[in-house]
C-alpha cells in the first residue's frame, strides 16, 4: 500500500464515520402543534425523529399562549405538522412570522397540513364572517376517529421521507406497522361501544363529531350555542329541553372547557358530567395514540353502562 | 438556547419595550399630578372596547379598520374625561367618572364579545396582548408616530405641565383649558391605542402608571422625574424580557411583573434616602 492510497483509504473512513456521526445525531427535528399529532409523529418517526408539541395536553388547542420557547421550537424545525382546517389559526400564523424559518414555510415539503384529505364534517354551507364560529371551514377535530388518524399518518410518513430520504425506509416500515395495529385496535374499540349505539351524548365543544360518527354515537348537542362562542342562557335553556326529551345522560367536558357550564346543565337533567380528555398525556399513562384511544372508549363505556 | 436565536426571538420585543414607553412614561407623569391615576386603564379599556366594536362588525384584530374603530371609539372617551374635568369644586369628584367609565367599558367588552366566536380568549388576548410576536413593522410605525407625537407634547410641554400640576393657575391666566384637555387627552388616545394594539390592556397601563410614580417618588422636577421613569421602563422591560425568555413565561405578564419589582425597589430606595427638597 502506498502513501496516497492509505492517506485516501484514510479519508474515505473519516467521511464515513463523520457521516455515520451526523446521522444518529442529526435527527430530524419535528414540531407538532398539538400533542395527538406529536403522537402520530412519534409513531411514524420512531428513533429518526425528535418530536415537539406547541401546545400543552390540557390547553384549547384552538387557543394557545405564545411563549418565546414556541418561537425557538418553530425556527429550529426540520418539519412542521399543524392540524390545518382553521384550527391553529388564533395563535399559529403570528409564531410562524417570528419563527422566519423557510423549511416550514406554507409550501415547503417540512409542511404537513394533517386535514388534507381527511374528508371533513360540518363544512359550512354559507360563509359569513361576521357571524361565523372557529370551524369556518368545517369541523378540525378529526383525528379521533382512527380511520382519519391514518389518513394523517401516511402523510406524515410521504412528508418525513421527503425532508429525509436517508430513513425512508424506516419510516414506511412503521406506518405498515401502525396501520396494521390501528385496524387491529379499531376492531376492539368497536367491540367495546357496540352496546351503546345510537347513545346520545352531549359534549361542551363539538369535538367529539367524529369520534361518534365512527362509533354509532350521536352528538345530541352541544353547550356551546357554536364553536368558540360562549353558552348562553337560551341556549342552555333549549339543550335541558332537548336533553330531557331525549334522556342523554352523559356531558363530556374536557380540562379546558367550562365544567361549572356542564354541572348546572348536569343538575337539571340528572345527567353526569364526564371528565374527558382527547389529548395523549392528558392523563396519566396515555403517551401514545393507541394509550389514548384505549383510555377515551374505556372511559365512555364505563360512563355509558352507567358506571 | 443559545444567543443568537434568542436575539433573534426578543429582538422586536426589546425594541418595542425599550423605543415606545419612554412617551407612556411622559404621559403617566401628567396623569399622576392630575391625581387621575385610573384615566389610563379607563382609557385603555375604552380602546379595548373599540377594538371589540370592529371584531363583532366582522372585522380582524389586524384589519385597518379595527384601528380606526377603535381610535374613534376612544376619542369619544377623550372628550368626555375633558369635558367631564372641572375647576369648580363638584360634588362628583372625577376619579368616580372614570372608575364608572372603565367598569362600563369592561362590562361592554364582555357583552360584545360574548356574540364573538372565541370571545373568551379574545378578552384574555386583549388584556395581556401579544407584545411577543409583534413585528418589525409595528414597531417601525409605532416609533414614527410617538416620535410625532412627543415632538408635539414637547413643544407644548410648558402648558401641559401648568394644566396638569395647576389647573386654577391655567384658567386664572385665561387658558383654554379645555380645548388643551382634549388636544391632550386626543393624543393620549393615539397613543394608548396604538399600543394596546401590540401589548394588552395590562402592559400598557403598568407602562404608564410605573415609571411615573417611581419618578415621582425619587424626584422633584419633570425632567429629574422623567429620567427616573425612563430608566425604571428600561430596567423593568429588560428583566421582564430576560425572565420570559429564560423561564418561558407569556412576555407580557412577565414586565407587568417586573415593573411590580421595580416599584417596589424604588419604593424601599425612597423610603431610605430622604427626599431633598427642590
Ligand atoms: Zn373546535
Amino acid at each position: 500500500m502506498n502513501k496516497l492510497t492509505a492517506i485516501k483509504l484514510a479519508t474515505v473512513a473519516l467521511i464515513a464515520l463523520a457521516g455515520t456521526a451526523a446521522s444518529s445525531a442529526a435527527r430530524l427535528r419535528v414540531v407538532a402543534t398539538t400533542p395527538d399529532l406529536a403522537a402520530l409523529a412519534r409513531e411514524i418517526g420512531g428513533s429518526a425523529v425528535e418530536v415537539t408539541a406547541l401546545a400543552k395536553p390540557t390547553e384549547d388547542p384552538h387557543y394557545v399562549d405564545a411563549k418565546p420557547s414556541h418561537i425557538v421550537t418553530l425556527n429550529r424545525a426540520d418539519v412542521l405538522i399543524e392540524g390545518g382546517a382553521e384550527l391553529e389559526l388564533g395563535w399559529l400564523p403570528p409564531l410562524l412570522e417570528s419563527a422566519r424559518n423557510s423549511k416550514i414555510g406554507s409550501t415547503a415539503p417540512g409542511r404537513v397540513v394533517a386535514s388534507q384529505g381527511i374528508r371533513m364534517a360540518e363544512i359550512p354551507t354559507t360563509f359569513d364572517r361576521s357571524r361565523g364560529d372557529v370551524h369556518s371551514l368545517g369541523n378540525p377535530h378529526f383525528l379521533i376517529d382512527p380511520l382519519s388518524a391514518k389518513v394523517v399518518a401516511a402523510n406524515i410518513a410521504t412528508h418525513f421521507a421527503q425532508a429525509d430520504p436517508a430513513s425512508a425506509a424506516l419510516y414506511r416500515a412503521n406506518l405498515a406497522s401502525f396501520m396494521a395495529r390501528i385496524d387491529a385496535k379499531l376492531r376492539q374499540w368497536e367491540g367495546q361501544l357496540a352496546p351503546f349505539r345510537g347513545a346520545k351524548i352531549v359534549t361542551y365543544h363539538k369535538d367529539f363529531v367524529y369520534f361518534a360518527s365512527r362509533f354509532g354515537l350521536e352528538v345530541l348537542e352541544t353547550l356551546e350555542p357554536k364553536p368558540g362562542i360562549a353558552p348562553s342562557p337560551a341556549h342552555l335553556a333549549q339543550v335541558i329541553g332537548a336533553m330531557k326529551a331525549a334522556n342523554a345522560r352523559v356531558i363530556l367536558v374536557q380540562p379546558y372547557q367550562n365544567r361549572r357550564t356542564a354541572e348546572t346543565v348536569a343538575r337539571q337533567t340528572g345527567a353526569r358530567v364526564l371528565d374527558i380528555a382527547q389529548q395523549p398525556g392528558a392523563r396519566r399513562n396515555t403517551t401514545t395514540y393507541f394509550d389514548m384511544m384505549d383510555y377515551m372508549v374505556t372511559t365512555l363505556a364505563t360512563a355509558l353502562r352507567g358506571g | 438556547m443559545n444567543a443568537q436565536i434568542a436575539w433573534e426571538v426578543m429582538k422586536w420585543p426589546l425594541a418595542a419595550c425599550l423605543l415606545l414607553p419612554p412617551l407612556l412614561a411622559y404621559l403617566g407623569l401628567h396623569v399622576v399630578k392630575r391625581e387621575v391615576i385610573f384615566v389610563d386603564l379607563a382609557l385603555a379599556q375604552v380602546a379595548t372596547l373599540g377594538t371589540c366594536v370592529a371584531l363583532l362588525m366582522g372585522y380582524h384584530f389586524d384589519d385597518r379598520v379595527t384601528f380606526w374603530i377603535s381610535l374613534a371609539v376612544t376619542f369619544v372617551g377623550a372628550a368626555f374625561f375633558s369635558w367631564s374635568r372641572s375647576t369648580r369644586k363638584s360634588e362628583v369628584p372625577q376619579e368616580a367618572i372614570i372608575g364608572i367609565t372603565f367598569v362600563v367599558a369592561a362590562a361592554g367588552v364582555i357583552l360584545l364579545l360574548s356574540r364573538v366566536a372565541g370571545g373568551k380568549e379574545e378578552l384574555e388576548h386583549l388584556l395581556t396582548g401579544d407584545i411577543l410576536n409583534v413585528t418589525k413593522g409595528e414597531v417601525g410605525q409605532r416609533v414614527v408616530l410617538f416620535g410625532a407625537l412627543g415632538a408635539f407634547y414637547g413643544a407644548f410641554h410648558r402648558k401641559f405641565a401648568l394644566i396638569s400640576s395647576d389647573p386654577a393657575r391655567a384658567f386664572a391666566q385665561g387658558m383654554r383649558v379645555r380645548l388643551w384637555d382634549f388636544l391632550f387627552y386626543a393624543a393620549f388616545a393615539i397613543v394608548v391605542v396604538s399600543f394596546v394594539r401590540i401589548a394588552g390592556v395590562l402592559l400598557t397601563f403598568a407602562y404608564l402608571i410605573v415609571p411615573a410614580v417611581c419618578g415621582v417618588m425619587l424626584a422633584r422636577r419633570w425632567i429629574h422625574q422623567l429620567v427616573v421613569g425612563w430608566a425604571t421602563a428600561a430596567v423593568a422591560s429588560l428583566l421582564g424580557l430576560w425572565a420570559s425568555y429564560q423561564m418561558d413565561l407569556p412576555t407580557g405578564a412577565a414586565i407587568v411583573g417586573t415593573c411590580g419589582l421595580m416599584l417596589a425597589v424604588v419604593a424601599v430606595a425612597a423610603t431610605l434616602r430622604p427626599r431633598a427638597p427642590a
